[in-house]
């Protein structure tokens, strides 16, 4: 697959994107908060990628590898972005990378990686639950009626959930400054 | 137990009474990673075609190296859903015609007629696509579009078949309008106009006003 990949195989860029390819735009987004610039920066990311797999060591992760890349093509159009002419700043979105200040640490952006991966390794019926309570901040009622589900169901599948990532995430923590 | 100590307790499902400290401090660091929108973030279906299509376009240029294999029964359903019109602005039709001309010269050029959609019924258009040193020169010449101003503009495009799009100039008015491209419309055979605002979003509107093709 990594020959097939190196030489450029479409069946086997095709199989890379899609084994990582999520997981690449969510350090994208994470350095530059926007969607169109971040599947921007994960392009440019696996085609980097491509270009360096001659001298990828196949004994190192690839994910942690592949997550240096996403970092880096992203803080590239961070910069890009940055030397767009001036526009007084009220015209500029709050959320424009020349506003956000500096872009993540790489250990940041690895973080990212790691909870978008645990997130994407749950079963689907409980990563909606996980979703809806903290991306959309909803409770366990107000889960179980955008679900139609019994409140019992709700807390079954969101404690399940949680110790999964509790887990596979502790390390993150412990890492942490 | 505190409210927040209640938010968590609930996020663990479970009887917050039972949770030990450590289980508690556990969940509410494991809920500020998952608050983050990143982790959540969904790149558009269309990126895959667009990465595939970046790197074997790139290693097919390569001297030595394998051309791609054929794209999967996917990637094609994608490109004739690209082809026939997505979106708002279906195209009306998509009259096609092209010619090599011999200009007397070495240049390669092609010429395509460009027809109308539903937001622009009734404009209609043709561009002659020169290739030069410094790239390739398009000469549009269309009739029936509005000027446009203050802050909107028409902007053309070239598009390949896995739906990557390269910007290749802005006017406010159809006729005589030089444009310049970087790359091949035998790569980039499709070639829109799209009505945009000074916004900042590099992004395409999405709301094109002509299309045409060159045939494969």
């Amino acid at each position: 697959m990594a020959t097939r990949f190196r030489d450029g195989d479409a069946d086997a860029v095709r199989a890379i994107y899609r084994e990582y390819g999520r997981l690449v735009y969510a350090v994208a987004h994470k350095v530059l908060g926007s969607k169109t610039l971040a599947e921007d920066a994960t392009q440019q990311a696996f085609v980097q990628a491509w270009k360096a797999a001659a001298s990828y060591d196949p004994a190192r992760e690839l994910g942690p590898w592949l997550a240096t890349i996403a970092r880096r093509a992203a803080i590239d159009v961070h910069r890009r972005e940055l030397r767009r002419p001036a526009v007084a700043l009220d015209d500029v979105a709050a959320s424009h990378p020349a506003v956000v200040s500096l872009p993540p640490s790489a250990e940041q952006a690895y973080d990212v990686w790691e909870v978008r991966r645990a997130i994407d390794e749950l079963p689907e019926d409980e990563r909606s639950v996980v979703r809806l309570q903290h991306l959309d901040g909803l409770t366990q009622a107000e889960v179980a009626t955008r679900l139609d589900l019994p409140v019992g169901t709700v807390k079954s599948r969101s404690f399940r959930a949680h110790k999964r990532l509790a887990g596979r995430l502790g390390y993150l923590r412990e890492e942490g400054p | 137990m505190s409210s927040d100590d209640d938010r968590v307790a609930e996020l663990a499902g479970d009887d917050g009474a039972s949770l030990d400290p450590a289980d508690l401090e556990e969940l509410e660091e494991l809920r500020a990673l998952l608050a983050d929108p990143s982790v959540w973030a969904e790149p558009d279906a269309s990126l895959e075609d667009r990465v595939v299509s970046a790197i074997t376009t790139e290693a097919s240029q390569r001297p030595g190296r394998p051309v791609a294999s054929r794209p999967s029964s996917r990637s094609r359903r994608g490109w004739m859903l690209t082809v026939v019109g997505v979106a708002a602005a279906a195209l009306v039709a998509v009259a096609v015609s092209f010619a090599v001309r011999d200009t007397g010269s070495s240049s390669e050029q092609f010429s395509m007629a460009l027809n109308a959609t539903e937001l622009s019924p009734g404009a209609a258009g043709d561009a002659t696509l020169t290739k030069t040193d410094s790239g390739w020169r398009i000469e549009l010449d269309a009739t029936g579009l509005p000027r446009l101003d203050g802050g909107r503009f028409y902007q053309a495009w070239l598009r390949n078949p896995a739906g990557v799009l390269v910007p290749i100039g802005t006017f406010n008015e159809g006729e005589k309008v030089t444009l310049w491209a970087g790359v091949s419309p035998r790569d980039f055979p499709v070639l829109t106009v799209t009505q945009e605002d000074a916004d900042g979003d590099q992004a395409s509107s999405g709301k094109r006003v002509l299309a045409g093709q060159i045939r494969a």
